[in-house]
């Protein structure tokens, strides 16, 4: 039905975006020098990239300049806010209200709402196809996921994917999306092209954030009552390990290698390595961190602290606190927070 | 179309069910969390505040409670407390962090009715902070509303659950003020 596969403009641009993180820039120092300038011209610090981070209180997104770790401007969504998605390309941010019921199209570059999308029960986690052309949304009350065409403004199909779907995360080639069903203690698989789901396995318990690594090859699951993380082989369809983290984990970033996850009850960050899956260690946030997400060129992870509104960047590597920023009213943050200046 | 008619009879069936069983666990909820923030100067220092509410097995000071009975001392992750209000609700509480040093405790509600408090998934942290020869005691919670779906009833809103929880923070910490300065 949603027969709309990356091109291979958009998947290789895909690929040299994600390529500026860490897992890749290991490939990246030992291979040709043109994969290195293309990298480098990418990772620019000239283009100071930014962050959407949906305020659930205030009904608010706030935009924060991520080179400066300043509150650039503030966009009133209303309908208590909580996921969000930026586009590949950086040109869009779509947010979700799930008490509002609907999704917000904004112009990223123009920071201003384009449309609003009405949809049934709780749209709450979603993700953007690599090639920008479709919006998956979870609706966590009816099991169901969304494909919206979001210039459209319309849901163009739907499937069954289970009880309570709340994250969502696409492959970089566009074929597969991953949602985690938060009340069934599964992943389900859906197939972009048919958009029907075609598989799902059980992980740790009420997984909430999915993250899809650059290569495809791996998801992890925050399970926010099992206190672990499930790391997925993608194409095997199983659970190839479990990782133990801290107290009510929400969402796992990558970057150096590593595996950044938001424990809501331990005010931390716990980190462990992706190749041996040990712990490397832990940095204190704020209260109730939940969002969480690495900068491109993988120095940087950002997290949002719900309770104290705020919202701070860590060193991935020597994990200190770096900066912090104000927000509006409860950041959730929930999902690919930021936004590539390209 | 008369399968769509069935189907949605069945949701609105289940939903009912939902609105009006007793929440005999505190796992499902919506998508928007709450939170309150309440503090009180009371006029003592810390120690002696800290002496009141640092002894998670005893609640006596909050007026709704009728008895505590628990275990596990102060013990984090272990420590258990059974609450009886005076209404005759009870509530099951789990002590999640414990700094006597900081005077900062943190518990979560294992179990309890929506109609006794229209919460879900509650959590909680009090803290004592010394300000020279007084204290400032600063409580604050991060919850879900009683009502697990979209389009709650009044009474299982968000305002309901944060109605519910302020009132309990705002006269729970006059009485613990009262307490400590009049010395009884």
């Amino acid at each position: 039905m949603i027969a709309r596969l990356a091109s291979p403009w958009t998947a290789s641009l895909q690929a040299r975006r994600r390529g500026c993180e860490p897992e890749g820039s290991r490939s990246w120092r030992g291979s040709a020098a043109r994969a290195a300038a293309l990298a480098l011209a990418l990772c620019s610090p000239a283009a100071a990239d930014e962050a959407f981070v949906t305020n659930q209180g205030s009904g608010d997104v706030t935009i924060v300049d991520l080179a400066t770790m300043r509150p650039a401007a503030t966009l009133a969504i209303g309908g208590k806010p909580a996921g969000v998605a930026v586009s590949a390309d950086g040109a869009r941010a779509y947010v979700t209200s799930p008490e509002g019921k609907y999704l917000t199209v904004i112009d990223a570059r123009e920071r201003r709402a384009l449309r609003r999308i009405a949809l049934e029960g709780g749209p709450l986690g979603l993700a953007v196809a690599p090639d920008g052309g479709r919006v998956y949304v979870a609706d966590m009350y009816e099991g169901r996921l969304f494909a919206v065409d979001p210039e459209a403004g319309a849901v163009v199909a739907t499937a069954q994917v289970g009880v309570t779907p709340s994250g969502v995360a696409v492959t970089p080639d566009g074929r597969l999306i991953l949602v985690s069903i938060r009340d069934a203690d599964r992943i389900a698989f859906v197939d972009a092209a048919s958009f029907r789901k075609i598989g799902e396995i059980e992980v740790g318990r009420h997984p909430f954030g999915v993250t899809i690594d650059a290569a495809g090859a791996r998801a992890y699951t925050a399970n926010v009552e099992s206190d672990d993380v499930s790391v997925i082989d993608i194409a095997a369809r199983r659970v190839a390990a479990t990782v133990k983290v801290g107290k009510r984990p929400y969402c796992v970033a990558l970057a150096q290698g590593r595996g950044f996850v938001t424990d809501q009850y331990a005010e931390a960050v716990s980190v462990f390595d992706l190749t041996t899956l040990a712990p490397v260690g832990e940095v204190k946030v704020g209260e109730y961190p939940e969002g969480i997400g690495a900068s491109r060129d993988g120095k940087t992870v950002y997290v949002a602290n719900w309770f104290t509104n705020e919202f701070w960047s860590i060193a991935a590597d020597s994990l200190t606190v770096t900066g912090k920023a104000k927000t509006g009213d409860g950041p959730r943050a929930f999902g690919a927070f930021i936004r590539a200046m390209n | 179309m008369s399968f769509v008619v069935a189907r949605r009879a069945m949701i609105l069936a289940a939903l009912s069910l939902a609105a009006f069983a007793p929440a005999s666990t505190g796992l499902a909820h919506g998508p928007s969390r709450q939170k309150v923030t309440e503090t009180i100067e009371i006029a003592a220092p810390a120690e002696k505040v800290w002496a009141i509410v640092g002894n998670f097995q005893d609640l006596s000071w909050l007026p709704p409670v009728a008895k505590t009975e628990g275990a596990g001392g102060n013990e984090p992750g272990k420590a258990t407390r059974h609450i009886t209000l005076k209404n005759g609700g009870e509530i099951d509480e789990l002590l999640t962090k414990y700094d006597a040093a900081d005077f900062s405790l943190a518990y979560r509600i294992e179990k309890v009715d929506v109609k006794v408090l229209p919460v879900n998934n509650y959590s909680s942290t009090m803290t004592v902070k010394p300000q020279g020869d007084k204290s400032v005691v600063e409580w604050k919670g991060a919850f879900y509303r009683g009502y697990p779906n979209n389009d709650p009833p009044p009474e299982l809103s968000d305002e309901a659950a944060l109605a519910a929880i302020t009132g309990l923070y705002k006269s729970g910490l006059a009485a613990l003020k009262e307490k400590v300065e009049s010395g009884k």
